[in-house]
């Protein structure tokens, strides 16, 4: 029994030669894009947790005797105030040796100089409830150590996830272009088809072949070069992944936020070849229904 | 089977090809359609196959008025007749057995079936050892007994063609006309657009003669006419388009 060919030879087409890679190139970029939107919400979510419910205040530091009597008067004075504080729920200051290792990163390692006044740090859980009038506080602390600073972290939290959710937006915005590239890509790519093959589809349309008929063909070569393009883009994406966590090994991690992948991240990046190949086949599909039609 | 009432068929702001077409061909009939070149032949032909839409008028096929058929309720209706086009519309990229399997392939035939019937055909209009040849290996000629081939594959209950003995020879195209006699003889309705003056009066068959865009019926010259209505003349006013 000699094989079945297809009525259209769509296969032989010189689309099929340069759509997938096309495909390919665009999965590659919304896989880019959506991994790093994935990266980044999984570091938001880190600084939201370590930052939700903590303040740091910073007094100042006691030159020569960075942990005698004067600097232990100036937290007493300020732990005490602050425990009174309705919403504050602990407060302790960190001690010396862990502010030095604070500032390591740019001052380096080794002993300071005796007369460098290393502020002090003093570390404040909050609840998260409490309505605290920072500004009234922060009058206060002054009153008890002159000098006194409340570093407001909700302010700088706020800030920064704002920052990393437009930056976030943007990876979204990035990935619905390229659907809508892919869309375009598609039409373009069926029409021609349609052109090429105008002959055969209005014979087949004339010995009675359904829309539906004609249309599956162009369906199938769509979810071909649609998963083949995807599933391409999808490996060269995973490649530069590797790359770029190889490249952030060697990275000083308090220099950066941990860019990590969670499952829910993978598996949203092992859908976007699916996601292609099903934007390719409904978009072949509706457009060559569309051209049909135009047949009586 | 087919009726045409006041049809008149124009391309875009030209004058009508066609003109006040009326006409009805019964079951089983058999008739040829001839006329000078240009006279409308073709256009009348794709009117019948429904491959165009008329530009005024109404038609009827198999029982149903087309013009209130919705287009996605005609392809049953494409499938019911069997069209040999003048430049046989084969696909060069198929053999001769998939281009004629084409009709069965679209009604959803099995493959098995599909096979025995084709090999079948192709070897009765003399193709035998070209089944498995494409088109551009083919003579015009064989390219037309697989064209025929196709349009009869499916056993259409309306078989139209356009020119089917024009590229062979006087043996062949007797052969041909003979297949669809037959066809004819189990009930297929039979029009067949020729020149071909001496088929014509060999098979004494009615014509359907077009001239100025209007259409009119004529006995088998050289045969006893069948007054029988349901028989194999065309039933047209006074024997006249209108």
């Amino acid at each position: 029994m000699t094989p079945r060919r297809a009525e259209l030879p769509l296969g032989g087409d010189a689309t099929r030669r340069f759509i997938p890679l096309i495909v390919g190139a665009m999965v590659y970029l919304a896989a880019l894009a959506l991994a790093g939107t994935f990266a980044l919400d999984g570091t938001v979510q880190q600084w939201s947790d370590s930052l939700r419910g903590a303040l740091t205040v910073q007094l100042p530091g006691v030159a020569q005797d960075p942990e005698g009597e004067e600097a232990k008067a100036r937290i007493d004075a300020a732990v005490g105030l602050l425990l009174e504080t309705t919403g504050v729920l602990s407060a302790s200051a960190l001690p010396y040796a862990q502010s030095q290792a604070l500032l390591e990163p740019w001052l380096g390692a080794g002993d300071l100089p005796a007369d460098l006044p290393i502020p002090i740090i003093v570390d404040v859980s909050v609840d998260t409830g409490a309505r605290i009038n920072y500004e009234d506080l922060g009058q206060r602390l002054e009153e008890v150590v002159p000098g006194a600073r409340i570093n407001d972290n909700g302010v700088f939290l706020s800030r920064l996830v704002t920052l990393a959710r437009a930056v976030q937006l943007v990876g979204l915005v990035v990935v619905f272009i390229v659907a809508v590239a892919a869309v375009s890509i598609v039409v373009f790519a069926t029409r021609a088809g349609m052109t090429s093959h105008r002959d055969t589809i209005e014979l087949l349309h004339l010995i009675g072949a359904r829309d539906n008929y004609i249309a599956r063909r162009f369906v199938t070569h769509a979810l071909s070069y649609g998963l083949a393009g995807g599933l391409l883009g999808l490996a060269l994406a995973v490649v530069t992944l590797a790359a770029l966590a190889l490249a952030a090994r060697g990275v000083d991690q308090t220099l950066l936020p941990r860019l990590s992948l969670d499952l829910t991240a993978w598996v949203a990046l092992l859908c976007v070849p699916i996601a292609s190949a099903l934007i390719a086949m409904i978009t072949a599909r509706v457009t060559v229904l569309r051209a049909l039609r135009r047949l009586p | 089977m087919v009726r045409f009432e006041n049809v008149g068929k124009r391309y875009g702001h030209g004058p009508e090809v066609l003109r006040d077409l009326t006409f009805r061909l019964t079951p089983g009939s058999f008739h040829f359609l001839t006329g000078p070149s240009g006279a409308g032949k073709t256009t009348l032909l794709k009117l019948m196959y429904l491959a165009q839409r008329p530009s005024r008028g109404e038609i009827e096929m198999f029982g149903q008025d087309i013009g209130k058929t919705r287009r996605r309720d005609l392809p049953p209706f494409r499938r019911r007749i069997g069209v040999v086009f003048q430049d046989f519309r084969l696909l060069d990229h198929l053999t001769a057995l998939e281009n004629v399997a084409l009709p069965l392939r679209i009604a959803g035939a099995r493959r098995e079936r599909i096979e025995a019937h084709v090999s079948e055909l192709l070897a009765w209009v003399g193709l035998a050892g070209q089944i498995n040849a494409r088109p551009p290996t083919l003579s015009d000629g064989e390219k037309q007994r697989v064209a025929i081939a196709r349009a009869v594959i499916g056993r259409p209950n309306l078989l139209l063609a356009d020119e089917p003995t024009g590229n062979i020879d006087l043996a062949q195209g007797l052969r041909i006309l003979h297949l669809f006699e037959e066809l004819n003889k189990i009930g297929t309705t039979v029009v067949i657009a020729t020149h071909d003056r001496s088929l014509i009066s060999t098979f004494g068959r009615p014509e359907l003669r077009l001239g100025n865009g209007e259409l009119t019926v004529h006995k088998a010259p050289s045969v006893i006419v069948d007054e029988d209505p349901g028989g194999d003349a065309a039933d047209a006013d006074d024997g006249r388009s209108a």
